[in-house]
This record gives C-alpha cells, sequence and structure tokens, in this order.
C-alpha cells in the first residue's frame, strides 16, 4: 500500500496508436496496473513531440494526427515498481520507460473515510502527552496568523488532533494584559492550543512548534487518554 | 528538543457570575497574580459546563454565567505561595494542580515597557 514518505514515479511514453494484441497500448498498461492493486495512474495525451523515430508528431498534420504522443503515469512504492517492471519491459515494445524517486506528501481518499464511518468505535486507552501552547493572538507568521499556521503544520506532520481556545484576559511572557472590552475589540487575545498523542510523535510536535513560536510558552504533562476511533477496515489481502 | 523545566499546571474552575470586591472574579484573579509577579495567566471562557450543583452554566441574554478557566504556569514554590491566597478569593469552584515540563520561548527582545 502506498503510504507518505519516499516512492518511485514511473513514467512510460508511447504513441497514442501503439497496438498490442489488437487493442492501444496505453490501454492495455492501464489494465495490467488495475490488476496489479497500483494505486492510481494517469494517462495523458500530448500536443506534440518526437520521438525515437525523429517524425515530429503533431495534430495539424492531419495524416499524425493518430500519431500523438502519450504518456502514462503512476506513483508506487519502490517494492512494488520493482514487481512491475519486468512485465513493463516487456510490454512496451515502442517507447520509453523512465523511473524516478519521489517523495509522496499527502494521500487523501474521502470515500474511504465515508465508509469508515459507518464502522463501530472502538475504545483505545493508555498514555499519552498533552502539550499546551500559549501564544498571543497578534502573532504571526509570514502574514498568517501563527495559531492557524500551527495548526497547518501539525496536520501535515500527521499529528492526531489539536485545539484551538481563545482567552478573555490573560498576561505572560509580554507582558502586557490581552483584554477584550466592550469598546474596541482586541486583536491580541490569548490564544492556547492543546495538543494530545503518544509521547514520540509529541516530541516531533515540539520540535516543529518551537521553531514557529517567537514569544510564549510550551507545557508538556503526562495524561492519561482514553480514544475513540473508528475500527479500521480489514487491510486487503496481499496480491 | 529544548530543555523542558519541571513546573506546576494550575487550573481554577468557576462562573462568569462570581464576583470579588465587586468585580469579576477572574479579573481580579489576574490583578492579584500579577501584583504577585506570578509570570503568566490565561482566562478562558466556556461554550457551557456544569459544577457540583450540576446547574448549567451558560451565557444567557440577560445573564453572563459561563463557566470560567484560569491557567496559570509557575514553579512549584510560587503556586504553593499563590494558592492559599486564591484559595481565599474563591467563593464556590474548583482548584486542580498538574505536573508539567515547560520551555518557554522568547525570541524577540522584549520593548521596553
Amino acid at each position: 500500500m502506498l503510504s507518505k514518505g519516499s516512492a518511485k514515479k514511473v513514467t512510460i511514453y508511447l504513441n497514442e496508436d501503439t497496438q498490442r494484441h489488437l487493442t492501444p497500448l496505453y490501454e492495455s498498461l492501464l489494465a495490467f496496473l488495475v490488476h496489479k492493486g497500483v494505486s492510481g495512474a494517469t494517462v495523458t495525451r500530448a500536443l506534440a513531440g518526437f520521438g525515437a523515430h525523429k517524425v515530429i508528431h503533431t495534430p495539424k498534420v492531419e495524416a499524425l494526427a493518430e500519431h500523438l504522443p502519450v504518456r502514462v503515469e503512476f506513483i508506487e512504492t519502490a517494492d512494488k515498481v520493482d514487481e512491475l517492471l519486468p512485465t513493463l519491459y516487456d510490454m512496451v515494445t515502442d517507447g520509453l520507460i523512465e523511473v524516478q524517486d519521489t517523495t509522496v506528501v499527502k494521500i487523501a481518499n474521502k470515500d474511504k473515510r465515508r465508509e469508515e464511518i459507518k464502522q463501530p468505535h472502538e475504545r483505545k486507552a493508555g498514555k499519552a502527552k498533552m502539550m499546551r501552547i500559549y501564544l498571543g493572538e497578534a502573532d504571526h507568521w509570514n502574514g498568517e496568523p501563527l495559531y492557524d499556521v500551527i495548526i497547518k503544520r501539525l496536520r501535515m506532520i500527521d499529528v492526531a488532533g489539536a485545539t484551538v481556545y481563545r482567552g478573555i484576559l490573560g498576561y505572560g511572557v509580554k507582558g502586557h494584559t490581552h483584554k477584550q472590552n466592550l469598546l474596541h475589540t482586541s486583536r491580541d487575545l490569548p490564544i492556547m492550543i492543546s495538543v494530545v498523542e503518544s509521547e514520540e510523535k509529541l516530541t516531533q510536535a515540539a520540535e516543529v512548534v518551537e521553531e514557529m513560536l517567537q514569544d510564549g510558552l510550551i507545557v508538556v504533562s503526562d495524561v492519561e487518554m482514553v480514544r475513540l476511533v473508528h475500527a479500521q477496515p480489514a487491510e486487503e489481502p496481499k496480491r | 528538543m529544548r530543555n523542558y523545566q519541571p513546573a506546576k499546571l494550575l487550573r481554577l474552575h468557576f462562573t462568569e457570575r462570581d464576583r470579588y470586591q465587586g468585580k469579576p472574579l477572574y479579573e481580579a484573579i489576574v490583578q492579584k497574580c500579577l501584583e504577585l509577579k506570578i509570570a503568566g495567566a490565561t482566562v478562558f471562557r466556556g461554550v457551557e459546563g456544569y459544577g457540583d450543583t450540576a446547574e448549567i452554566h451558560r451565557s444567557r441574554m440577560l445573564m453572563q454565567d459561563a463557566p470560567i478557566v484560569i491557567q496559570i504556569v509557575e514553579t512549584e514554590e510560587n503556586i504553593r505561595r499563590l494558592l492559599p491566597i486564591v484559595e481565599e478569593m474563591l467563593d464556590r469552584g474548583l482548584i486542580a494542580i498538574s505536573d508539567v515540563e515547560i520551555a518557554r520561548i522568547q525570541k524577540t527582545a522584549r520593548s521596553p515597557a
């Protein structure tokens, strides 16, 4: 299964009309990739191009319009690519196969999540750590509110959850009181972000926050966590 | 990771309606903390809650009665110094203390007050 992190990207360059067993080669390739359970593949048709035959393929020349370049691309784990490459090598009789290292930053699967909601709750309990981050509402990071940026960054490193609280009054490292009154609405109320995670993950999160926080306080404590999660769907049998 | 120092987290739970010498209790406590040179205090207003009396606290149109939480992070010594004073000010409420580890971050120079 493809996950976040390093992966391989395979690009295959073909002609649209290259055939294999009377069907276009790109269709055979897609069918093969689906059969092998590849996470996803995309076929794109180019505007123009040329290859080993030194003929420029462009839709302007009518006779060659059916002869346009196409590109089949997919991203998979290194193991999976190793498994698929010999067959692909065999299938691509006219064209070019390229493999490059890549990094998967995000995989989102909406449908899967919707399915999970229907599943019953599972109770997970155990020791965890809680981090509270105290900052000000007026703190910014490259023009965006700092609390917003911290939340986004935590989500990117797969922290389970974070909540932002806005205080109504307070003072801290900056020495001034943050207060909201009726006549003028303060734009610098105190903000607290709380995060509950495993010790290992929280250490990683703390490092990220330490780097971004200009003035503030990070408070870490031991907590007992009870988490209600949706049961994970049974993993697909390996093919 | 930075060096995290042991400290205490003090949480005071009461409601917006509580008052001390005519002004809101949370304002009075923050004022007291400033006087006692406590490093910091933050007041949060909850959306809804209940406590000892099982009476629902929520801000209604004419009555401000939302739950209030004040959080104070300080050394154990300073928390012990603050506690008896706060206990005296708090008419009805809850005090919770927990062990924490803290890192104070101050990268910008403090502007002259």
